[in-house]
């Protein structure tokens, strides 16, 4: 369906963990590609090495095998500026100010001060952030934390963004929310995306390819499109046929996986 | 609320004025009428307050050659110096040997067994290398105030949280910055909670140096000594006085300061 470039080539990743005397194999044999512009989704039981994979994409991690090309380039432990990543835990600096925390990225680029100060109100305002600009985080909800860690990464203008289960720690409501607001600035923007989560509904409203991994080892199961047209109404979708549709079919092969994974 | 407040301020005086009228009464009665000396509660140990005060007045007076506001500000002085260069040298020693691994299991030994040195056996001799004066009270503060602040900042420096030096790192951070903006301020918060006991140890290591090495420079714990030479209650209890409000004083002042620094922080948020 994409005929765009290649901006993240994946070949044959393994990645071992030792645990004392013991090897355990985490992910086995991983390869997909990611096309410009896509927004990929990861889904898979927990434990199943997905946030692994996301991790060596990011150079956080070495493989044990295989190979990771990010614009042709090959992923050697520092990432490559034009990567994004929003962590699943909450990474927001908790001595710095909703404000501080968004100009982080643009502080360490030497961006000028008044270029920065117009960024970052634009930030604030895209995440709805008004009149907490002098916040810190200790008096913000998990749902305003995540959306400053979000600006923080977004008002750099990475090209490629890496998400771990960003919204994981959310209630349902927040989560529909941030679905929402993260659909709109990625139609802005069109950023390419791997994003990582166990929420097989999160991952169908959201992107256009879902990779289904296994239990651990994790390798792929299988690589479905999500043939649901854009711009996506999160609320709206959920009730459609269409969605119905893909849900179920995905469903499927995930549950196999949940089934036989000891919980 | 208010309220609350003026009614416990009410007891807490009253506390007081309770006390002293008990003592000052208590140390008045004779075992036996008119015979000198014998009392139920001997004056001559424990001083009455009608006596403190007038010692008191009388070390404020200019007769005496070293008063008790020069006594109090020596002792002061020594203190803020002792904790100032203590928190700075502890911070920078302890950011260090945070973030070196390998120097910190090098030096391991020598600074556990400096620290378990009792500090106070230290004292002749740094009398004897730094003289009677303010500098040997100063190092004596230091030499505990340094230990308090470099084990804090110490693991402050070894605990922050890798997620967040990886976030720095996506957003372009270089190494320098990441150790402006997310190793320091990580470790600052551990040093900053450290700076309350290291005020008391700064004032106690300044006293203690005061007993052995106050002569020329003075100072309340000299004072303190110098009455129990002179078998001088009422001026021991003078010093002490002295020495609990600067030690209030110092203590509140501190709470503020570490309110300011760690504003961000849920314990110091008003919501």
């Amino acid at each position: 369906m994409v005929t765009s470039r290649v901006r993240i080539s994946i070949r044959d990743l393994s990645k071992t963990f030792r645990q004392g005397a013991r090897e355990v194999p985490a992910v086995s044999s991983v390869s997909f590609h990611v096309h410009e512009r896509e927004f990929v989704a990861i889904v898979g039981p927990s434990g199943c090495g997905k946030s692994t994979v996301l991790n060596m994409i990011g150079g956080l991690i070495a493989p044990s095998a295989g190979e990771i090309l990010v614009d042709g380039q090959p992923v050697l432990g520092a990432p490559p500026p034009t990567v994004g990543y929003v962590f699943q835990k909450d990474t927001v600096f908790p001595w710095r100010t909703v404000e501080r925390n968004i100009a982080l990225g643009l502080e360490y680029r030497n961006v000028p001060a008044a270029e920065r100060a117009a960024r970052v109100r634009e930030a604030i305002t895209l995440a709805g952030l008004q009149g907490f600009e002098d916040a810190y985080p200790a008096t913000l909800s998990g749902g305003m934390r995540q959306r400053v860690a979000l600006m923080r990464s977004l008002v750099v203008e990475p090209e490629i963004l890496l998400m771990d289960e960003p919204f994981g720690a959310l209630d349902t409501h927040t989560k529909l929310n941030l679905h929402a607001e993260l659909l709109s600035l990625w139609q802005a923007k069109q950023q390419t995306v791997i994003f990582v989560t166990h929420d097989l509904s999160e991952a169908i409203t959201l992107a256009d390819r879902v990779v289904v991994m296994t239990r651990r080892p994790g390798h792929i199961k299988q690589i479905y499109d999500v043939k649901l047209p854009r711009p996506r109404d999160v609320i709206h979708l959920r009730e459609t046929d269409e969605y119905s549709r893909e849900y179920s079919e995905i469903w499927h092969a995930l549950g196999e996986e949940f089934r036989a994974c000891p919980a | 609320m208010t309220k609350d407040r003026a009614r416990i301020l009410v007891w807490q005086l009253l506390i007081l004025v309770v006390l002293l009228a008990a003592w000052q009464y208590l140390t008045g009665i004779k075992a036996i009428s008119k015979t000198p000396g014998l009392y139920w509660i001997d004056p001559f140990f424990i001083s009455r307050p009608s006596a403190i005060a007038e010692r008191f007045v009388y070390l404020m007076s200019p007769k005496v050659r070293l008063g008790i506001w020069q006594m109090a500000l020596s002792t002061v002085q020594s203190t803020i110096w002792g904790f100032l260069v203590g928190i700075s040298t502890g911070f920078v020693a302890g950011l260090v040997l945070g973030r070196s691994d390998r120097l910190a299991r090098i030096l391991e030994p020598y600074i556990v067994a400096f620290n378990s040195l009792p500090r106070i056996a230290l004292v002749p001799l740094i009398t004897m290398i730094f003289g009677f004066g303010l500098l040997a009270k100063i190092v004596l503060a230091w030499s505990i105030v340094f230990f308090i602040v470099f084990f804090n900042t110490f693991q402050g420096a070894r605990s922050v949280d890798a997620d967040l030096i990886h976030s720095a790192r996506f957003l372009g951070a270089s190494e320098r910055q990441i150790m402006t903006t997310v190793i320091v301020p990580s470790a600052l918060a551990w040093t900053f909670a450290s700076l309350t006991p290291s005020i008391s140890f700064a004032l106690i290591g300044v006293v203690v140096g005061e007993f052995i090495g106050g002569e020329s420079g003075g100072g309340l714990g000299y004072l303190i000594i110098q009455s129990l030479g002179t078998l001088n209650a009422a001026d021991m209890m003078v010093a002490l006085i002295v020495l609990g409000a600067i030690g209030i004083v110092m203590a509140l002042g501190i709470k503020q300061v570490e309110a300011r620094l760690l504003r961000w922080r849920p314990e110091y948020q008003k919501r």
